[in-house]
């Protein structure tokens, strides 16, 4: 037999009372001391670049030109203005929010589906499968660069849909092709998560008579709630912060997403290193609400899959 | 193992499943006659209209975004112009320099516009053999271009297949006020140069600015060596392929640059053309080679800038030839509409569109137009198209005039490493024909 029957996690015990814990940790005293250090060095290093490009963002090329970046001065919000106004941003977060939700909503749909049949039911090729969908997440896109772009520009699509008449320069492609991309690890964790559910349920609702699609949208999909909360947190930065194909497959200047428009910022020459400075933050700042505010989520997705059932 | 998928598979679901097959199917069927469907609308979308005149529309892709400054405004304003006199309808797509170059190839490929801005010279030539352009060999001579801009337009199958609009040279910037201060002046020989980079490093100024963080600025200091001690000749057959660039020409030209080195600026991987240009803005440096370009940088001392050409290094070949890169457009041969977008680009070179560019923004360009109002132009812009006017040849610059590939990843390297370490030449150069041979043929 190689259908095994899942056996249900029970959720770890929280324990009433810790144990008393040694006085720093796992580490000696000393030791914790050394660590500290080495740490905050660490997360210093990885902040500096950011602090200072925020620092930089507020003040003037000019004077940072005339005297250096190491002076202190010069501040002023107008690189924030004109970084709005020039970067045109308002048109490029709309574009992105209308490329990003949609991307977002198809991609967990679609792959806990997958992940569903998956889990809770055993074919020959579920392996596989599984196999495959892991593998196409370890492909990298830009391997598959041409011969997508080439596929795009042959499908026709009605002119109401994509006013270039092909998929090539609509948010249908970016939707699509991000959505493929980011189903292979969506089915992987989920169909993970899925396998921890108790089958009991499963054969509980099978007595009840309930239908392959009742136990998929009424039984499981309430179940994983937490593991779509997660999966919808991580997906909406990374779909957000694509570039590639964003600037492969929309070659029409009113339809990049923000982060491509953010080279508007740049001249042929000249580039303002405080002004894109100032629009990197603001194309920055909706991923930044989005993890602080849904940090939990942020941190259990990416451990998400990683213990199995 | 003897297992019957039955077992495996819970009830339910074998009993939707028949149901589910003949429903896939009929999905099938139904999706199949959407993308039919979509077929027939896009045909039915295909009727542009009128090609020109009232009513039609030709796409212009513009290689500046949307208030990206004078240079958006510039192309935006011959949009406008060219519907109010034809009242043919002007759809601009704005992308933003860089994206609109480096995504070129998907673009000339994917759904291009109809007429787009591109560049003279290689870049230009490679795509007309490629089949991406259209042959605009029918819309000249165009009223007030002259040979120069014309050969400049040819691709090697001696069709046309490009409009100029525009150019800006590279020469040798200073600062008026310095010069004039020091009691300076332009160098007219090489020994005037070198007598006055002396002065300058005997009064603890830094002769050249130079960075080269990007790459590409240093190009510029090849191409005018080369040309001043090999002939223009010799450097657009270098840059075609057709010489050797292991030859003692080439190494002339690198050793003649690493006897100028000590009057340039140290160090000049770390430091950008902005930065380089600040060193000059502020006395630091006392000239600086480079394009019109560099009072974008120091736009508060630009009413204190003056240029001389380089001057000439070998009397036998003197200084008349000068890198002046091209700007202007192209129809894609890919373009929907393309009637039209002749009968625009041809427009577009015109003195009107020059003149309509430069009304509608702050600052001008240099029109290719020898009909086009010069009363616009600032001094140092008068004085460029008199010092291109007077050239005998124009180069249009090292990753213009050469394949991109070898421009950008032979060259570049090649000359940063040369600028680290001056002395190995000869290794240098053998890497470089190396890598020419395999990418230029």
């Amino acid at each position: 037999m190689t259908y095994e029957t899942p056996v249900a996690a029970a959720p770890a015990p929280v324990r009433a009372t810790p144990p008393t814990r040694q006085e720093g940790g796992v580490l000696g005293k000393r030791r914790g001391t050394v660590a500290t250090v080495i740490i905050a060095l660490l997360a210093l290093a990885w902040l500096f670049p950011l602090i200072w490009a925020l620092a930089n963002s507020f003040r003037d090329y000019n004077y940072t030109q005339a005297n250096g970046y190491l002076s202190f001065g010069g501040w002023t919000t107008s690189n924030y203005e004109e970084a709005w106004s020039r970067g045109n941003f308002g048109l490029h977060l709309k574009n992105s929010l209308l490329i990003t939700v949609p991307a977002v909503l198809m991609t967990l749909w679609l792959s806990s589906m997958v992940a569903f049949v998956l889990a809770r039911f055993s074919y020959r090729f579920n392996l596989t499968l599984l196999g495959i969908f892991l593998a196409a997440n370890l492909l990298p896109p830009q391997a598959l660069l041409i011969p997508v772009f080439r596929m795009f520009r042959e499908i026709p699509l009605p002119l109401f849909m994509s006013d270039s008449g092909s998929m090539l320069n609509s948010f249908w492609a970016l939707i699509l092709v991000n959505t493929a991309f980011q189903m292979g690890f969506c089915t992987f964790v989920l169909s993970n998560y899925m396998k921890t559910l108790p089958h009991e349920i499963y054969e509980s609702a099978e007595l009840d008579g309930a239908s392959v699609w009742r136990q998929y949208w009424q039984l499981t999909m309430p179940l994983v709630r937490p593991a779509l909360a997660a999966l919808a947190t991580l997906q909406v930065t990374w779909v957000y912060n694509e570039f590639f194909w964003a600037t492969v497959l929309i070659q029409q200047g009113n339809k990049l997403p923000v982060t491509s428009a953010l080279n508007n910022l740049r001249g042929q020459f000249f580039t303002d290193t405080n002004l894109v400075a100032a629009g990197s933050i603001i194309v920055a700042l909706p991923v930044l609400v989005v993890f602080f505010a849904l940090q939990k989520q942020f941190v259990s997705g990416l451990t998400l899959g990683s213990t199995k059932g | 193992m003897s297992r019957t998928t039955s077992t495996a598979i819970p009830r339910s679901a074998v009993a939707t499943m028949a149901a589910t097959r003949r429903s896939v199917l009929r999905g099938i069927g139904l999706s199949g006659l959407a993308v039919g469907g979509a077929s027939l609308l896009a045909a039915c979308g295909g009727d542009d209209g009128p090609a020109t005149g009232s009513g039609a529309t030709v796409k212009f892709g513009i290689n500046e975004a949307k208030g990206s400054g004078p240079a958006y405004d510039r192309l935006a304003a011959m949009a406008e112009a060219y519907t109010a006199e034809t009242d043919t309808e002007v759809a601009l797509n704005a992308v933003d320099h860089n994206t609109f170059q480096e995504s070129i190839n998907t673009y000339l490929q994917g759904t291009p516009d109809d007429v787009f801005t591109w560049f003279a010279g290689f870049r230009m030539a490679q795509f007309a053999e490629a089949g991406l352009i259209s042959d605009l060999s029918d819309q000249w001579p165009i009223d007030g271009l002259n040979d120069s801009f014309k050969e400049a337009s040819t691709a090697p199958d001696g069709k046309q297949y490009f409009v100029p609009a525009s150019y800006y040279p590279w020469a040798v910037f200073y600062k008026k006020s310095v010069f004039e201060k020091n009691g300076w002046t332009a160098p007219e020989t090489s020994d005037d140069l070198f007598a006055l980079m002396d002065d300058m490093q005997g009064k603890k100024i830094t002769p050249f600015a130079f960075g080269d963080k990007d790459g590409w600025p240093a190009m510029g200091t090849f191409d005018i060596l080369n040309m001043r001690l090999n002939g223009f000749d010799f450097h657009m057959s270098l840059m075609a392929g057709d010489e050797a660039w292991d030859g003692d020409e080439v190494k002339l030209v690198f050793q003649t640059w690493k006897d100028l080195l000590p009057y340039h600026q140290a160090d000049p991987l770390g430091r950008t053309w902005q930065e380089a240009a600040t060193s000059m803005g502020n006395g630091e440096s006392g000239m600086y080679l480079l394009g019109t370009f560099v009072v974008d940088a120091i736009s508060d001392v630009a009413d204190d800038l003056d240029f001389f050409t380089f001057p000439a290094l070998d009397s036998s070949i003197g200084a008349d030839a000068l890198d002046a890169p091209i700007d202007g457009f192209c129809v894609a041969s890919a373009g929907k509409n393309q009637d039209a977008a002749k009968a625009m680009v041809k427009w577009l070179g015109s003195a009107a569109a020059a003149d309509a560019a430069n009304a509608g923004a702050d600052a001008p360009f240099i029109s290719a137009n020898s009909n086009a109002s010069t009363s616009p132009y600032t001094d140092l812009q008068k004085k460029s198209a008199e010092v291109v006017g007077a050239a005998a040849n124009i180069a249009q610059f090292m990753d213009r005039d050469t394949n991109a590939d070898f421009a950008n990843t032979v060259m570049i390297p090649s000359i940063q490493a040369f600028l680290k370490d001056p002395d190995d030449i000869d290794g240098i150069t053998a890497s470089i024909q190396e890598q020419a041979a395999s990418i230029l043929g």
